[in-house]
Protein backbone atom coordinates (compact mmCIF):
# COMPACT_ATOMS: atom_id res chain seq x y z
CA UNK A 1 0.00 0.00 0.00
CA UNK A 2 1.16 3.37 -1.26
CA UNK A 3 1.17 6.36 1.49
CA UNK A 4 -1.45 8.84 -0.51
CA UNK A 5 -0.97 12.70 0.71
CA UNK A 6 -4.66 13.10 -0.75
CA UNK A 7 -7.24 14.76 1.77
CA UNK A 8 -9.91 12.48 3.50
CA UNK A 9 -12.37 14.20 0.85
CA UNK A 10 -10.47 13.42 -1.97
CA UNK A 11 -9.71 9.99 -1.08
CA UNK A 12 -13.46 8.95 -0.27
CA UNK A 13 -13.99 10.23 -3.78
CA UNK A 14 -12.09 8.03 -4.94
CA UNK A 15 -12.84 5.22 -3.16
CA UNK A 16 -16.84 6.08 -4.23
CA UNK A 17 -15.17 5.77 -7.56
CA UNK A 18 -13.78 2.21 -7.04
CA UNK A 19 -10.54 2.92 -6.13
CA UNK A 20 -9.19 0.01 -3.68
CA UNK A 21 -6.00 1.79 -3.10
CA UNK A 22 -7.65 4.83 -1.74
CA UNK A 23 -9.64 2.90 0.81
CA UNK A 24 -6.65 1.02 2.06
CA UNK A 25 -5.19 4.95 2.57
CA UNK A 26 -8.33 5.61 4.39
CA UNK A 27 -8.10 2.76 6.33
CA UNK A 28 -4.50 3.12 7.79
CA UNK A 29 -5.17 6.88 8.61
CA UNK A 30 -8.66 5.90 9.95
CA UNK A 31 -8.88 1.90 11.44
CA UNK A 32 -6.23 2.25 14.39
CA UNK A 33 -8.21 5.23 16.21
CA UNK A 34 -11.56 3.89 15.54
CA UNK A 35 -10.08 0.00 16.97
CA UNK A 36 -8.88 1.74 20.31
CA UNK A 37 -12.04 4.43 20.29
CA UNK A 38 -14.47 0.93 19.85
CA UNK A 39 -12.16 -0.44 22.72
CA UNK A 40 -12.94 1.92 25.01
CA UNK A 41 -16.78 0.71 24.28
CA UNK A 42 -16.57 -2.87 24.16
CA UNK A 43 -14.88 -5.72 26.09
CA UNK A 44 -15.01 -8.12 23.37
CA UNK A 45 -11.89 -7.49 20.94
CA UNK A 46 -13.16 -10.09 18.19
CA UNK A 47 -16.28 -7.76 18.21
CA UNK A 48 -14.46 -4.78 17.88
CA UNK A 49 -12.56 -6.24 15.01
CA UNK A 50 -15.42 -6.88 13.45
CA UNK A 51 -17.26 -3.70 13.76
CA UNK A 52 -13.84 -2.29 12.02
CA UNK A 53 -13.60 -4.40 9.32
CA UNK A 54 -18.08 -3.90 8.67
CA UNK A 55 -17.15 -0.43 8.95
CA UNK A 56 -14.69 0.02 6.02
CA UNK A 57 -16.94 -2.32 4.23
CA UNK A 58 -19.97 0.10 4.93
CA UNK A 59 -17.23 2.91 3.50
CA UNK A 60 -16.20 1.37 0.95
CA UNK A 61 -20.36 0.25 -0.88
CA UNK A 62 -21.47 4.10 0.87
CA UNK A 63 -18.70 6.17 -0.19
CA UNK A 64 -21.10 7.61 -2.65
CA UNK A 65 -23.33 9.00 0.44
CA UNK A 66 -20.80 10.85 1.85
CA UNK A 67 -22.33 14.61 1.41
CA UNK A 68 -19.30 16.14 3.18
CA UNK A 69 -21.84 16.77 5.84
CA UNK A 70 -18.89 16.59 8.24
CA UNK A 71 -15.84 15.58 8.77
CA UNK A 72 -14.55 12.45 7.78
CA UNK A 73 -13.36 11.17 10.60
CA UNK A 74 -16.67 11.68 12.30
CA UNK A 75 -18.32 10.37 9.55
CA UNK A 76 -16.81 7.23 10.19
CA UNK A 77 -17.09 6.93 13.77
CA UNK A 78 -20.72 7.67 13.03
CA UNK A 79 -20.97 4.20 10.80
CA UNK A 80 -18.50 2.42 13.45
CA UNK A 81 -20.37 3.29 16.58
CA UNK A 82 -23.90 1.99 14.78
CA UNK A 83 -22.64 -1.19 13.68
CA UNK A 84 -21.33 -1.51 17.25
CA UNK A 85 -24.55 -1.21 18.31
CA UNK A 86 -26.18 -3.43 15.94
CA UNK A 87 -24.12 -5.76 16.47
CA UNK A 88 -24.52 -5.81 20.34
CA UNK A 89 -28.35 -5.59 19.56
CA UNK A 90 -27.81 -9.09 18.35
CA UNK A 91 -25.71 -10.45 21.21
CA UNK A 92 -25.37 -9.03 24.86
CA UNK A 93 -22.73 -7.11 25.29
CA UNK A 94 -20.02 -8.88 27.40
CA UNK A 95 -18.95 -6.18 29.54
CA UNK A 96 -18.89 -2.26 29.52
CA UNK A 97 -15.50 -0.95 29.63
CA UNK A 98 -15.39 2.76 31.02
CA UNK A 99 -16.62 2.14 34.48
CA UNK A 100 -12.61 1.33 35.61
CA UNK A 101 -11.56 2.79 38.72
CA UNK A 102 -9.45 6.29 38.28
CA UNK A 103 -6.10 5.04 39.58
CA UNK A 104 -3.83 5.86 36.65
CA UNK A 105 -1.15 8.77 38.41
CA UNK A 106 -2.03 11.76 36.82
CA UNK A 107 0.96 13.82 35.31
CA UNK A 108 1.28 17.57 35.83
CA UNK A 109 1.04 17.47 32.10
CA UNK A 110 -2.31 15.37 32.20
CA UNK A 111 -3.61 18.03 35.01
CA UNK A 112 -2.71 20.86 32.43
CA UNK A 113 -4.38 18.82 29.65
CA UNK A 114 -7.22 18.76 31.69
CA UNK A 115 -7.64 22.34 32.89
CA UNK A 116 -7.47 23.34 28.89
CA UNK A 117 -9.80 21.24 27.85
CA UNK A 118 -12.34 21.19 30.56
CA UNK A 119 -12.11 23.35 33.46
CA UNK A 120 -14.68 22.97 35.81
CA UNK A 121 -16.08 20.63 33.61
CA UNK A 122 -13.54 18.26 33.47
CA UNK A 123 -13.95 17.66 37.27
CA UNK A 124 -17.33 17.80 37.28
CA UNK A 125 -17.45 15.28 35.40
CA UNK A 126 -14.94 13.08 37.19
CA UNK A 127 -17.10 12.97 40.21
CA UNK A 128 -19.77 12.07 38.52
CA UNK A 129 -20.59 7.77 39.45
CA UNK A 130 -19.26 5.44 36.66
CA UNK A 131 -22.50 4.85 35.65
CA UNK A 132 -23.99 8.06 35.22
CA UNK A 133 -20.42 9.32 33.19
CA UNK A 134 -20.91 6.51 31.00
CA UNK A 135 -24.67 7.37 29.74
CA UNK A 136 -23.16 10.85 29.43
CA UNK A 137 -20.46 10.12 27.01
CA UNK A 138 -23.09 7.57 25.17
CA UNK A 139 -25.59 10.19 24.71
CA UNK A 140 -23.57 13.54 25.12
CA UNK A 141 -20.13 12.67 23.77
CA UNK A 142 -20.84 9.86 21.30
CA UNK A 143 -24.22 11.46 19.95
CA UNK A 144 -26.52 7.89 20.40
CA UNK A 145 -29.95 8.01 20.70
CA UNK A 146 -31.56 7.07 23.96
CA UNK A 147 -32.40 4.10 22.28
CA UNK A 148 -28.81 3.43 20.82
CA UNK A 149 -27.05 4.11 24.13
CA UNK A 150 -29.27 1.98 25.70
CA UNK A 151 -27.68 -1.30 23.98
CA UNK A 152 -24.79 0.13 24.13
CA UNK A 153 -24.73 0.02 27.79
CA UNK A 154 -26.97 -3.17 28.13
CA UNK A 155 -29.32 -0.88 30.37
CA UNK A 156 -33.15 -0.35 29.77
CA UNK A 157 -34.28 3.09 27.87
CA UNK A 158 -35.91 4.17 31.08
CA UNK A 159 -32.82 3.76 33.11
CA UNK A 160 -30.71 6.00 30.55
CA UNK A 161 -33.45 8.75 30.59
CA UNK A 162 -33.44 8.30 34.48
CA UNK A 163 -29.34 8.76 34.96
CA UNK A 164 -28.94 11.31 32.16
CA UNK A 165 -31.27 13.35 33.51
CA UNK A 166 -29.45 12.61 36.71
CA UNK A 167 -26.38 13.69 35.45
CA UNK A 168 -27.81 16.95 34.08
CA UNK A 169 -28.64 18.12 37.68
CA UNK A 170 -25.24 17.06 39.46
CA UNK A 171 -23.08 18.64 36.63
CA UNK A 172 -25.65 21.99 36.79
CA UNK A 173 -25.06 21.69 41.23
CA UNK A 174 -21.11 21.17 40.63
CA UNK A 175 -20.89 24.05 37.83
CA UNK A 176 -23.11 26.37 39.72
CA UNK B 1 -10.54 23.71 19.17
CA UNK B 2 -7.30 25.09 19.11
CA UNK B 3 -5.32 23.60 15.79
CA UNK B 4 -1.68 24.50 17.49
CA UNK B 5 -2.83 22.12 20.70
CA UNK B 6 -1.69 18.70 20.76
CA UNK B 7 -2.49 16.07 23.05
CA UNK B 8 0.49 14.76 25.00
CA UNK B 9 2.26 11.32 23.58
CA UNK B 10 2.12 9.59 26.96
CA UNK B 11 -1.86 10.71 27.10
CA UNK B 12 -1.97 9.19 23.96
CA UNK B 13 -0.01 5.86 25.05
CA UNK B 14 -2.31 5.66 28.02
CA UNK B 15 -5.49 5.73 26.04
CA UNK B 16 -4.23 3.70 24.01
CA UNK B 17 -3.74 0.77 27.02
CA UNK B 18 -6.80 1.97 27.89
CA UNK B 19 -5.63 3.42 31.02
CA UNK B 20 -6.75 6.75 30.65
CA UNK B 21 -9.70 7.94 32.46
CA UNK B 22 -12.75 8.39 31.35
CA UNK B 23 -13.25 12.35 31.07
CA UNK B 24 -9.63 12.70 29.74
CA UNK B 25 -10.60 9.73 27.11
CA UNK B 26 -14.09 11.67 26.28
CA UNK B 27 -11.83 14.94 26.01
CA UNK B 28 -9.04 13.09 23.80
CA UNK B 29 -12.15 11.59 21.73
CA UNK B 30 -13.22 14.78 20.38
CA UNK B 31 -9.66 16.01 20.00
CA UNK B 32 -8.86 12.72 17.99
CA UNK B 33 -11.92 13.50 15.46
CA UNK B 34 -10.43 17.27 14.14
CA UNK B 35 -7.04 16.47 14.79
CA UNK B 36 -5.12 14.70 12.03
CA UNK B 37 -1.52 15.43 13.62
CA UNK B 38 -2.75 13.29 16.82
CA UNK B 39 -4.21 10.33 15.19
CA UNK B 40 -1.09 9.99 13.58
CA UNK B 41 0.88 9.76 16.79
CA UNK B 42 -1.96 7.43 18.17
CA UNK B 43 -1.52 5.08 14.60
CA UNK B 44 1.86 2.87 15.56
CA UNK B 45 -0.23 2.02 19.00
CA UNK B 46 -2.28 -0.30 17.66
CA UNK B 47 -0.40 -3.40 16.54
CA UNK B 48 -0.31 -3.44 12.43
CA UNK B 49 -0.43 -7.02 12.41
CA UNK B 50 -3.43 -6.27 14.38
CA UNK B 51 -4.37 -4.23 11.37
CA UNK B 52 -3.23 -6.25 8.61
CA UNK B 53 -5.45 -8.89 9.21
CA UNK B 54 -8.70 -6.92 9.84
CA UNK B 55 -7.67 -5.45 6.04
CA UNK B 56 -7.49 -8.91 4.71
CA UNK B 57 -10.92 -9.98 5.93
CA UNK B 58 -12.09 -6.43 4.44
CA UNK B 59 -10.77 -7.46 0.83
CA UNK B 60 -12.28 -10.36 1.19
CA UNK B 61 -15.52 -8.88 1.29
CA UNK B 62 -14.96 -6.15 -1.25
CA UNK B 63 -13.19 -8.54 -3.84
CA UNK B 64 -16.39 -11.51 -3.11
CA UNK B 65 -18.11 -12.77 -6.63
CA UNK B 66 -20.61 -10.29 -7.53
CA UNK B 67 -24.13 -12.66 -7.33
CA UNK B 68 -25.29 -13.67 -10.96
CA UNK B 69 -28.67 -13.33 -12.33
CA UNK B 70 -29.20 -16.68 -12.29
CA UNK B 71 -27.99 -17.13 -8.63
CA UNK B 72 -30.10 -14.25 -7.67
CA UNK B 73 -33.51 -15.78 -9.00
CA UNK B 74 -32.80 -19.05 -7.56
CA UNK B 75 -31.91 -17.84 -4.39
CA UNK B 76 -35.47 -15.41 -4.59
CA UNK B 77 -37.53 -18.30 -4.99
CA UNK B 78 -36.12 -20.09 -1.43
CA UNK B 79 -32.83 -21.81 -3.14
CA UNK B 80 -30.07 -22.38 -0.35
CA UNK B 81 -27.59 -19.84 -1.41
CA UNK B 82 -24.28 -23.48 -1.92
CA UNK B 83 -27.29 -25.22 -4.09
CA UNK B 84 -27.76 -22.07 -6.26
CA UNK B 85 -24.28 -21.30 -6.36
CA UNK B 86 -23.36 -24.95 -7.94
CA UNK B 87 -26.57 -24.37 -9.98
CA UNK B 88 -25.58 -21.19 -11.59
CA UNK B 89 -22.18 -22.62 -11.70
CA UNK B 90 -23.76 -25.54 -14.12
CA UNK B 91 -22.71 -24.67 -17.46
CA UNK B 92 -25.48 -25.85 -19.39
CA UNK B 93 -27.61 -23.58 -17.05
CA UNK B 94 -25.62 -20.17 -18.43
CA UNK B 95 -27.55 -18.21 -20.82
CA UNK B 96 -25.75 -19.25 -23.81
CA UNK B 97 -26.37 -22.25 -23.43
CA UNK B 98 -30.25 -21.42 -23.12
CA UNK B 99 -30.10 -19.76 -26.53
CA UNK B 100 -27.86 -22.28 -28.26
CA UNK B 101 -30.78 -25.03 -27.60
CA UNK B 102 -33.34 -22.34 -28.10
CA UNK B 103 -31.88 -21.67 -31.55
CA UNK B 104 -31.44 -25.26 -32.63
CA UNK B 105 -34.89 -26.19 -31.63
CA UNK B 106 -36.72 -23.14 -32.94
CA UNK B 107 -35.11 -23.37 -35.91
CA UNK B 108 -35.85 -27.41 -36.08
CA UNK B 109 -39.36 -26.01 -35.34
CA UNK B 110 -39.80 -23.06 -38.21
CA UNK B 111 -38.47 -25.18 -40.81
CA UNK B 112 -41.08 -28.07 -40.24
CA UNK B 113 -43.68 -24.88 -40.22
CA UNK B 114 -42.24 -23.65 -43.65
CA UNK B 115 -42.13 -27.00 -45.27
CA UNK B 116 -45.69 -27.91 -43.71
CA UNK B 117 -46.96 -27.40 -47.45
CA UNK B 118 -44.70 -29.66 -48.87
CA UNK B 119 -43.75 -33.73 -48.42
CA UNK B 120 -41.15 -32.98 -46.33
CA UNK B 121 -43.34 -31.76 -43.50
CA UNK B 122 -43.08 -35.69 -41.42
CA UNK B 123 -39.38 -35.04 -41.99
CA UNK B 124 -39.05 -32.11 -39.61
CA UNK B 125 -41.16 -32.94 -37.66
CA UNK B 126 -38.81 -36.06 -37.13
CA UNK B 127 -36.14 -33.82 -36.88
CA UNK B 128 -37.47 -31.79 -34.29
CA UNK B 129 -38.72 -34.69 -31.80
CA UNK B 130 -35.60 -36.08 -32.12
CA UNK B 131 -33.31 -33.27 -31.63
CA UNK B 132 -36.05 -32.14 -28.71
CA UNK B 133 -35.60 -35.61 -26.81
CA UNK B 134 -31.79 -35.53 -27.12
CA UNK B 135 -31.51 -31.95 -25.79
CA UNK B 136 -32.18 -32.27 -22.25
CA UNK B 137 -28.80 -35.30 -22.46
CA UNK B 138 -26.79 -33.01 -24.01
CA UNK B 139 -27.43 -30.44 -21.46
CA UNK B 140 -26.61 -33.24 -18.52
CA UNK B 141 -23.63 -34.60 -20.01
CA UNK B 142 -22.49 -30.65 -20.49
CA UNK B 143 -23.10 -30.16 -16.79
CA UNK B 144 -20.55 -32.33 -15.60
CA UNK B 145 -17.55 -33.53 -16.05
CA UNK B 146 -13.27 -31.91 -16.48
CA UNK B 147 -13.03 -29.14 -19.23
CA UNK B 148 -16.44 -27.99 -19.52
CA UNK B 149 -17.80 -27.80 -15.53
CA UNK B 150 -15.74 -24.93 -13.81
CA UNK B 151 -16.97 -25.99 -10.63
CA UNK B 152 -15.49 -29.30 -11.37
CA UNK B 153 -12.43 -29.11 -8.46
CA UNK B 154 -15.54 -27.34 -6.31
CA UNK B 155 -17.61 -30.39 -6.82
CA UNK B 156 -14.59 -32.76 -6.28
CA UNK B 157 -13.72 -31.32 -2.74
CA UNK B 158 -17.78 -30.42 -2.05
CA UNK B 159 -19.14 -31.78 1.52
CA UNK B 160 -22.17 -32.19 -0.57
CA UNK B 161 -22.84 -36.22 -1.55
CA UNK B 162 -21.81 -36.38 -5.33
CA UNK B 163 -25.35 -38.11 -5.91
CA UNK B 164 -27.28 -35.62 -4.64
CA UNK B 165 -25.63 -32.75 -6.10
CA UNK B 166 -25.87 -34.67 -9.06
CA UNK B 167 -29.57 -35.11 -9.05
CA UNK B 168 -30.16 -31.26 -8.05
CA UNK B 169 -28.11 -30.42 -10.97
CA UNK B 170 -29.53 -32.87 -13.41
CA UNK B 171 -33.50 -32.40 -12.82
CA UNK B 172 -32.30 -28.36 -13.24
CA UNK B 173 -30.97 -29.20 -16.29
CA UNK B 174 -33.88 -31.50 -17.71
CA UNK B 175 -36.71 -28.82 -16.19
CA UNK B 176 -34.77 -25.85 -17.96
CA UNK B 177 -34.88 -27.87 -21.13
CA UNK B 178 -37.97 -28.77 -21.07
CA UNK B 179 -39.43 -25.70 -20.65
CA UNK B 180 -37.14 -23.84 -23.67
CA UNK B 181 -38.28 -27.13 -26.24
CA UNK B 182 -41.92 -27.04 -24.82
CA UNK B 183 -41.88 -22.83 -26.21
CA UNK B 184 -39.96 -24.05 -28.99
CA UNK B 185 -42.82 -26.70 -29.77
CA UNK B 186 -45.11 -23.56 -29.81
CA UNK B 187 -43.80 -23.05 -33.53
CA UNK B 188 -44.45 -26.50 -35.06
CA UNK B 189 -47.11 -25.80 -37.54
CA UNK B 190 -50.37 -28.31 -35.95
CA UNK B 191 -50.44 -27.92 -32.23
CA UNK B 192 -51.59 -30.96 -31.69
CA UNK B 193 -50.94 -33.94 -29.70
CA UNK B 194 -47.48 -35.13 -31.72
CA UNK B 195 -46.03 -31.68 -30.50
CA UNK B 196 -46.25 -33.42 -27.02
CA UNK B 197 -44.37 -36.58 -28.14
CA UNK B 198 -40.31 -36.06 -27.47
CA UNK B 199 -41.29 -35.36 -23.49
CA UNK B 200 -41.00 -39.01 -22.83
CA UNK B 201 -38.22 -40.05 -24.47
CA UNK B 202 -36.31 -37.08 -23.36
CA UNK B 203 -37.12 -37.81 -19.59
CA UNK B 204 -36.02 -41.81 -20.45
CA UNK B 205 -32.86 -40.52 -22.28
CA UNK B 206 -32.00 -38.52 -19.68
CA UNK B 207 -32.82 -41.17 -16.93
CA UNK B 208 -30.39 -43.56 -18.70
CA UNK B 209 -27.70 -41.10 -19.06
CA UNK B 210 -27.66 -41.11 -15.36
CA UNK B 211 -28.12 -44.47 -15.06
CA UNK B 212 -25.11 -45.12 -17.48
CA UNK B 213 -22.74 -42.06 -15.73
CA UNK B 214 -23.10 -45.01 -12.80
CA UNK B 215 -20.34 -46.86 -15.12
CA UNK B 216 -19.28 -44.52 -17.74
CA UNK B 217 -18.02 -40.87 -17.74
CA UNK B 218 -20.95 -38.25 -18.00
CA UNK B 219 -20.02 -37.60 -21.42
CA UNK B 220 -18.89 -40.72 -22.72
CA UNK B 221 -22.66 -42.31 -21.11
CA UNK B 222 -24.67 -39.26 -22.84
CA UNK B 223 -23.04 -40.21 -25.81
CA UNK B 224 -23.61 -44.21 -25.67
CA UNK B 225 -27.32 -43.17 -25.03
CA UNK B 226 -27.52 -40.25 -28.00
CA UNK B 227 -26.38 -42.65 -30.43
CA UNK B 228 -28.38 -45.75 -29.95
CA UNK B 229 -31.33 -43.13 -29.50
CA UNK B 230 -30.51 -42.06 -33.07
CA UNK B 231 -29.97 -45.29 -34.34
CA UNK B 232 -33.25 -46.78 -33.02
CA UNK B 233 -34.93 -43.96 -34.43
CA UNK B 234 -34.05 -43.87 -37.55
CA UNK B 235 -33.75 -47.62 -38.03
CA UNK B 236 -37.24 -47.97 -36.89
CA UNK B 237 -38.51 -44.76 -39.41
CA UNK B 238 -36.39 -47.04 -42.40
CA UNK B 239 -38.03 -50.30 -41.64
CA UNK B 240 -41.46 -49.17 -40.61
CA UNK B 241 -43.83 -47.38 -42.93
CA UNK B 242 -44.18 -44.13 -40.72
CA UNK B 243 -41.55 -41.61 -39.91
CA UNK B 244 -42.76 -41.29 -36.80
CA UNK B 245 -43.01 -44.80 -35.41
CA UNK B 246 -40.50 -44.10 -32.64
CA UNK B 247 -42.42 -41.52 -30.99
CA UNK B 248 -45.62 -43.94 -31.06
CA UNK B 249 -46.84 -45.94 -28.34
CA UNK B 250 -43.99 -47.96 -28.53
CA UNK B 251 -41.72 -45.71 -28.05
CA UNK B 252 -43.35 -44.31 -25.31
CA UNK B 253 -43.36 -47.86 -23.59
CA UNK B 254 -40.21 -48.48 -24.00
CA UNK B 255 -39.75 -44.31 -23.00
CA UNK B 256 -41.80 -45.60 -19.74
CA UNK B 257 -39.54 -48.81 -19.24
CA UNK B 258 -36.42 -47.09 -19.68
CA UNK B 259 -37.25 -44.15 -16.87
CA UNK B 260 -37.98 -47.04 -14.38
CA UNK B 261 -35.13 -49.07 -15.30
CA UNK B 262 -32.95 -46.47 -14.91
CA UNK B 263 -34.52 -45.16 -11.48
CA UNK B 264 -33.79 -48.80 -10.50
CA UNK B 265 -29.80 -48.83 -11.36
CA UNK B 266 -29.14 -45.44 -10.35
CA UNK B 267 -31.09 -46.30 -6.78
CA UNK B 268 -29.07 -49.38 -6.57
CA UNK B 269 -25.91 -48.02 -7.80
CA UNK B 270 -26.06 -44.12 -6.65
CA UNK B 271 -22.78 -44.81 -4.34
CA UNK B 272 -20.69 -45.24 -7.27
CA UNK B 273 -21.00 -41.03 -8.31
CA UNK B 274 -19.20 -40.60 -5.17
CA UNK B 275 -15.69 -38.89 -5.85
CA UNK B 276 -15.61 -40.08 -9.47
CA UNK B 277 -18.49 -37.35 -10.81
CA UNK B 278 -17.67 -34.11 -10.10
CA UNK B 279 -21.37 -32.76 -9.39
Amino acid sequence: MTVRADGDDTLLAAVAAGDREALAALYRRHAPWLVLRLSRRCADPGMVEEVVQDTFVAVWKGAGRYRATGEVPAWIWGIGIRRLISRLRQQRPIAIVGAQADDSTVSAEDEVLIGVEHGDLGSALGRLSPELRAVVQATVLDGLSTKEAATLLGIPQGTVKTRAARARRELREALA
Amino acid sequence: MNATWHADPAVLASYAAEELDDVRASSLEAHLLACEHCRSVLAPMVPASQLDEMWHEISAVIDAPRVGLVEQVLVRLGVHEHVARLLAATPSLRLSWFLAEAFALGSAAVTAQNLSRTHAAGASLFVFLVLAALAPVAGVAAAFGPGVDPAYEVGIASPMRSDRLLFIRAAAVLSASLMITALAALALPDLDATVTLWLLPAVGLTFATLALATWLQPITAAAVAGLSWLFLAAIASVVSTDLLVAFGAGGQIVSVLAIVTSALVIANRHSAYEGRIPS
